[in-house]
Formats: C-alpha cells, structure tokens, sequence
C-alpha cells in the first residue's frame, strides 16, 4: 500500500516540481489533440447526416404509359419480394398530377394545355438499410432498369456518390492528421519526461543503489505521462466543446442553414471517455518512447 | 568459515588502464575488512563490481553465494537489498525527510507499514538519530547525514555492508564515531568492507586490512594480530 502511496506521490511530485513544463506540455498536448478532435467531429457528423440522407434516398420507377395494369400488379408483386426493396408505394398518374398541382400550384396550367396527362405512373422504392450503399442502389437500379414495363429509374445518385467520397476524402485526412499529431503529442510528452527524469538523475541512482527494480524506477514516469496525456485529452475535449457550441450559437443567430445546427452533435459521453483514454495511451507512450530513449542504465 | 565475498582472478580496465588487476580474495562472513589504498587505487571499482554497478573484464565475483558476474539485469536490484552501501557523498534525497529516506530501501521491498515503522525507527535508533527523523537531511550536519546514510543501508538488514570513503567529508571526531558504528554493526553479525585512504580509520580499526596500489593486491593484514601476507 505504502509502495502504490509512493509511486502516486513521486509521480505527482514530478509533475509539481517542474509545474511550467508540465502545464505546457498539457496545453500543447489539448491543442494538439483539439486539431484532431476537430476533423474527428467533423467526420462523425458528415457520416452521421449521409446516414439520415441516405435513409431517406427513395428510388423512382417510372412505368411505361400504356403498360397494363395487371401487369403493374405483377410488377409490385415483384418488387415487394426482392431481399433488397424495404418498401414499395405505387403512385398513379392521376396521383402524381394532384402532387404536381399541390407542390407546383403556380405552374399547373402548363399540364392543361396538353390535354392528356403527361405524368407517367411510377413506383416509390425505398432499399432495405443493409442495401443503401451507393454501390448497391446503383446495381439494383441496372437491374430494374431492364424490366418489362420500366420507361425509367431515378434516384440522386451523383449527389450520393459525391457525399460519400467527400466523407471518404475526410476520413483519410482525420486519419492522416490524427496520426501526425498523435505522433506530435507523444513526442512533447515524452519530451517532458525526458526533463523530468535528467532532473531527477541523481534520485534514480539513488534507487537503484537501494536495490530498487527498473520497474518501480519507471512507474512515476509511466504514471506521469498517463496523467499528462488524459489530462491534455480533456482539455481538448472541453476546448472542442465550447468551439461546438460557440459554431452552432452563430448558426441559430444568423439563421442561415437553418435545421442544421439540429442535425450537429457532440461526440456522446462514451467516445468522449474513449478519447481521454486515448490521450492516457498516447502519454504513456510518450513515457515509454523517452524513458527507452534515454537509455537502459539511467531508468 | 564461509566466504561470504570471494574474487577469482579479477580484472577490469578503465581506458586501457587497470582499475584493477588479477584480484584473488576472500571475504569471510562477519569480518571487518578496511581496504585501503589511495585515490585511483581501485577500491572503489572493487566496491561498484561487488553492487553489480560495474562487471569485471576477467575473473568472476561471488557475493553471498551469487555468481554476481553472471547476475541478469533483473537480478541486480535483489543482490542489492542484500548488500547495504554507505557513499562519502551520502546520496541522500534533500526534498524526503530523514524518516522517509531510511524507509526507502523497504518501500522499494514492499515492506508493510507497520514494519517500516518499526524498523526505520530501530535502524534510526542504532546510528543515534532517532529524534531527528521529521528533518530535511540538509538541515542535519555532515556526521549527521553519514549517520542517516548508514541507517538507510542498515535498514533492512543486509548480510554485507559496504563503505566507499565513509569518513571522506568527516573531521576526525566524527570519523572515530563513524567507525565505532561501524564496529558495532559488524559485532551484530554483518559483514563490513570500508574502504578509504584515510589514516585515522586505520588507527582506530584492528583488523583485516587490505591494500591495493594501483589496482594490484599490494598486501593482505591483520593490524594487531601479527598476520602479514
């Protein structure tokens, strides 16, 4: 008990007699971490908006005009049962001009100078959730496309494809970046500790005279760039918190993309705790990579 | 009697210069040995090779029945609990107080609370600085902290005490007090090797004394014994 006391204390002592360097090194590691964390957010909710978009991605099957009506049965019939259609609405020709005059009320009288109804009668697809992949929706959609009665099929696909490689494109620069910085953060931590151990060079002889293992000599220092990287991981945490807030503040007061900001979130409690154990990991191989540095007969 | 610290032919360079020189001695358990040599003699790197702090180039080492020259790194630190050492510079921690100095070697161990107490205090009590525990070692004077030191190393009851230069920083008052600790640690049955090249030592001490001149065995005593080798 005595030995975990003082491997806590020695490695609070650390931190508090060489307090500059050890506020810097926890600034400089939030900040740090705070970039990441920023294309992080930025990643989680692009992804979480394609997902909702991708949700509401319906697929328009537009009938041939003088396809038989017992046939746009079969055709139904036919889509309901694919594994890959969630769910199917038929919407007659007579449906989708009372849509037009209702969405349209301005431009109606372009129809009823035509005469005929010109709106053809079409299917309303919506994917199963396990087929709404771009790549998915355009297979299916070549499939269907070939059908008997199938004048044509419509979907947002270019829109789609875009969003998704965008996300893709910010996937590999949060990986990129996160990985730069992450590595920038183990080195000022393992910079701090490199101080904090020629500082203390004497001590260690001390106890290694003693008879003191290279485990327990290591401890502190192990403990102290836990402590510095978690307490960095939060600061970046809270600094990205008030950034959120301050961005999703000046999107309500200027009213521009408005819904949006309701769309925005905050990683939720979980990934915050999993972020702080992750700036714990990288200060302690900060500890790790200076304490090897420094070399096997000092520590 | 047993050996308690045998050398086989030892010999170590520093710079292509012998530190020391095909040493061949023994050390028998519950002896006072002095080695005494002057300053590069290699009484030191004798001290350092019998701690594992230095391996030897030839020759092999043997401290309480550990082949010390065949000890894996991660043997070292518990030849060391057994092999108390005592430094001219005392090598105290100036931010610890006296108590938790002298504790150290037992927290190290992970020794109970309740030991550590009992036995920091008795170790305090033996080298005469019991009612000074609460201090910063600097506030202590240089016998003082000599004292503290040997508490330090005494604390756990090591089968071998070791001093490199122990009086090094004492007038000679301080010095007789030093070595009369010393007697009375080894008359409780540890094994004591005090090195130095200090004269006054050699007066007040009647026993085993081995001298080294540069890094060779010049001659091997018994003062006040008549033993000559």
């Amino acid at each position: 008990m005595r030995r975990l006391f003082y491997l806590v204390r020695e490695a609070w002592t650390n931190m508090r007699i060489n307090r500059t360097t050890t506020i810097v090194a926890v600034l400089t590691t939030a900040f740090t971490l705070a970039c990441v964390g920023i294309f992080l957010l930025v990643y989680v909710n692009l992804r979480h908006a394609a997902g909702s978009l991708q949700e509401d991605v319906k697929i328009m099957v537009y009938l041939e005009d003088r396809f038989p009506s017992v046939k746009v049965q079969e055709l139904e019939q036919k889509l309901k049962a694919d594994r890959m259609v969630g769910g199917v609405l038929f919407i007659s020709k007579e449906q989708a001009l009372g849509e037009f005059q209702v969405q349209f009320p301005g431009e109606s009288h372009l129809l009823e100078g035509l005469g005929e109804n010109p709106l053809p009668a079409s299917f309303v697809v919506t994917l199963a959730p396990n087929f709404r992949s771009p790549d998915a929706m355009k297979s299916w959609v070549e499939r269907v496309q070939t059908m008997e009665g199938v004048a044509k099929v419509d979907y947002n696909q270019e829109w789609l494809s875009l969003l998704a490689e965008l996300i893709g494109y910010i996937e590999l620069t949060a990986i990129g970046v996160g990985f730069l910085l992450s590595a920038a953060a183990v080195t000022i931590i393992g910079n701090t500790i490199r101080l904090a151990l020629l500082a203390r060079r004497e001590e260690i002889e001390i106890l290694r005279s003693i008879g003191a293992t290279r485990t327990f000599i290591r401890i502190p220092y192990f403990l102290e760039g836990a402590v510095l990287g978690a307490c960095g991981s939060a600061l970046s945490l809270g600094i990205l918190k008030f950034a959120f807030e301050l961005f999703r503040q000046q999107i309500q007061l200027t009213g521009r993309f408005s819904g949006i900001e309701n769309m925005m979130s905050f990683f939720p409690l979980s990934v915050c705790l999993a972020l702080v154990m992750a700036g714990m990991g990288l200060g302690f191989a900060g500890s790790v990579v200076s304490i090897l540095r420094i070399g096997e007969r000092r520590a | 009697m047993d050996a308690i610290i045998q050398l086989i032919h030892v010999s170590k360079w520093h710079d292509r210069r012998a530190a020391l020189s095909d040493i061949t001695l023994e050390i028998e358990k519950g002896e006072f040995v002095l080695l005494m040599g002057s300053s590069g003699a290699g009484k030191s790197t004798l001290l350092r090779m019998l701690i594992g702090e230095e391996q030897p180039d030839e020759g092999q080492i043997f401290v309480h029945g550990k082949n010390v020259t065949r000890l894996r790194p991660t043997e070292i630190p518990y030849l060391r609990r057994k092999v108390g050492a005592v430094f001219q510079d005392f090598r105290l921690l100036p931010k610890k107080s006296v108590f938790d100095n002298v504790a150290l070697p037992l927290i190290v161990q992970g020794v109970s609370e309740k030991d550590i107490r009992r036995k920091v205090t008795e170790a305090l009590r033996a080298v005469g600085v019991d009612h000074k525990n609460d201090q910063s070692p600097n506030s202590l004077s240089t016998g003082e902290q000599q004292r503290v030191c040997i508490a330090r190393a005494i604390v756990n009851g090591p089968v071998v005490l070791l001093a490199d230069e122990p009086t090094g920083n004492l007038d000679p008052e301080r010095t007789r007090e030093i070595i009369e600790l010393f007697k009375l640690i080894n008359a409780r049955g540890t094994t004591v090797v005090v090195a130095t090249h200090d004269p006054h030592v050699l007066n007040q001490v009647n026993r085993r004394v081995i001298t080294l001149v540069q890094g060779v065995l010049l001659s091997e005593r018994r003062i006040g014994q008549g033993i000559g080798a």
